[in-house]
């Protein structure tokens, strides 16, 4: 057998569990028929989340996911992934264009969509490590070794802010859809709690929202997928806010607004 | 359970006020501050090299700030026309194509191509993480790691389609002739002697991680410089298909669209 007999059973074909449209028969949706059980049934991000992970959420689930969706992109163009939206929008880009420039930019093991990786592996992996017996307090101890006695624990310590704003709002939009504290994010409360005893340092809502999909029973690799777009909102606004003033409006620079630490003027070599 | 602590207090980070550049030197005329009278890239008048050097070697200015030398600059460009066409069957060359026939903006079809072939599959994907292997493993004989090589353990040293990449081994050949006093790219070329015959070997993107570190580029510049450099081919196909009908696209009949059952419990 030849060692590229794998890909035969894909050559000239399309072989997938996610669905498709066969004309004249219509639309499937991982086993779902679109257009009589999804359209006007299911809300858009449930059916997000299904085509993300292959399971049709409950509808409370998928409100949870788009109001934290809401919180973690704002109009703000000062924020990384919204710059790129408000400079393509100042340099007449598109639309489509700018948002999805947008959304590349986020792909930044710095802020953005691959913390929640991380954030929903440090979460599950806090929670068998202390499952097995381990304390919270050791638990931290030996991730803060990894950093050399930094309290870098993914999940906690927000960049440029203290505190974070969007905890409180996501608690309140769990109680009223009727969710209650499960392992991970007690866990995550109480690995707070010790974190701020001892280093003043408090949970991020990635943290937050790690530990709240970990109790769902999301892995790190769907919640990633469920969140592709997160960033979406701010930065299509960012870029219509910028598109609509004066052409490179937005962060005009002057050659002297730029600090040149080059070599001196140089002749090419012979 | 809720958190206690959600007030929200700067913590007094300090952001620059300023850019700065060790690149780009641009001097206005006076009736203009946001218009340029004078550029220097890295201390050379920009229209002295318009007048006087090659396209790569400005980008190698550029990049590593400073001109190279005959022999560097021979290596870049052979390595740039060594990966200048990843092919019509790569996926970032496909997707070149769908952006072509279906009359995407013109102005998306690199990003979209460039996109895709920032794939790990014989592309830009995982070579950040083969340069900076590389240029540790380097330091003892590649004969060391033979073992790790079949396993699979190298970043990019691996098969494609199920066999040692054959047309990277003609590559690595046809490119000793630049590059084998790299000590880098001795290193894979060696390494390939032992594993091509059982079947693993180096790709596309190890040939280039290896001559990028011969030639003192930083592994985070690696991605950015093979995107570059295939991007020509990638965009010469999507541009072939901007002028066909829609229906010069693949688009597999029902027969062969396969919809397996769904694991989700309805």
């Amino acid at each position: 057998m030849s060692n590229s007999a794998p890909w035969e059973q894909y050559h000239g074909k399309v072989i997938t569990s996610r669905g498709g449209w066969k004309i004249g028969q219509g639309v499937k949706c991982c086993g779902y028929d679109m257009m009589t059980e999804l359209v006007g049934k299911a809300s858009y991000m449930q059916v997000v989340m299904l085509n993300a992970t292959g399971r049709l959420p409950s509808r409370a689930l998928a409100d949870w996911v788009e109001a934290i969706h809401i919180c973690l992109s704002w109009p703000d163009p000062r924020i990384w992934c919204n710059r790129i939206g408000a400079l393509a929008g100042t340099s007449r880009t598109s639309s489509v264009a700018a948002t999805s420039l947008g959304l590349l930019a986020a792909e930044s093991n710095s802020y953005g969509i691959k913390p929640l990786i991380s954030g929903v592996e440090f979460i599950q992996h806090a929670w068998q490590q202390v499952a097995s017996g381990m304390s919270v307090e050791d638990f931290i101890q030996e991730e803060v070794k990894k950093y050399g006695g930094k309290p870098f624990l993914m999940g906690y310590i927000r960049p440029i802010a203290k505190g974070d704003e969007r905890i409180p709002a996501m608690e309140l939009v769990s109680k009223n859809l009727g969710f209650s504290t499960g392992k991970h994010l007690a866990l995550a409360y109480n690995i707070e709690k010790a974190l701020n005893k001892q280093y003043g340092e408090t949970m991020n809502v990635n943290g937050y929202v790690s530990a709240f999909l970990s109790d769902q029973g999301y892995s790190p690799q769907e919640v990633y997928r469920i969140f592709s777009f997160v960033v979406v909102s701010g930065v299509t606004a960012c870029f219509s806010d910028t598109e609509q003033r004066i052409e490179g409006g937005f962060s005009p620079l002057k050659t002297s607004d730029i600090s040149y630490k080059g070599p001196a003027h140089r002749k090419l070599p012979i | 359970m809720t958190s206690s602590f959600s007030e929200v207090k700067s913590r007094g980070d300090k952001f620059s006020t300023k850019l700065e550049t060790k690149i780009t030197f641009e001097q206005a005329p006076e009736h203009n501050p946001y218009h340029v009278q004078q550029q220097l890239i890295h201390g050379y008048d920009h229209l002295d090299l318009v007048e006087n050097c090659q396209f790569l070697d400005v980008l190698f200015l550029l990049l590593r700030g400073n001109l190279p030398s005959k022999q560097e600059s021979k290596l870049f460009n052979k390595l740039a026309i060594a990966i200048i066409n990843p092919g019509l069957r790569h996926p970032s060359a496909q997707a070149s194509i769908i952006a072509g026939v279906g009359k995407s903006d013109t102005v998306n079809i690199l990003p979209i191509t460039l996109g895709v072939f920032g794939g790990q599959l014989d592309g830009a994907g995982n070579i950040e993480e083969t340069l900076r292997y590389l240029r540790k493993a380097a330091r003892k004989p590649a004969a060391d790691f033979v073992e790790q090589a079949l396993n699979h353990e190298i970043p990019s040293v691996t098969q494609l389609y199920g066999d040692a990449d054959t047309y990277a081994n003609i590559l690595l050949d046809t490119l000793k002739t630049y590059a084998g006093t790299g000590k880098i790219f001795a290193w894979i070329y060696q390494l390939q002697f032992y594993i091509y015959p059982k079947n693993v070997g180096i790709t596309k993107t190890t040939i280039t991680a290896a001559i990028l570190a011969d030639l003192g580029f930083q592994p985070r510049a690696a991605a950015s410089i093979m995107q570059l450099f295939s991007a020509p081919g990638l965009l010469a196909h999507g541009l072939e298909y901007s002028n066909k009908p829609l229906t010069s696209m693949l688009f597999e009949t029902d027969d062969n669209y396969i919809i397996e059952e769904s694991s989700d419990v309805k």
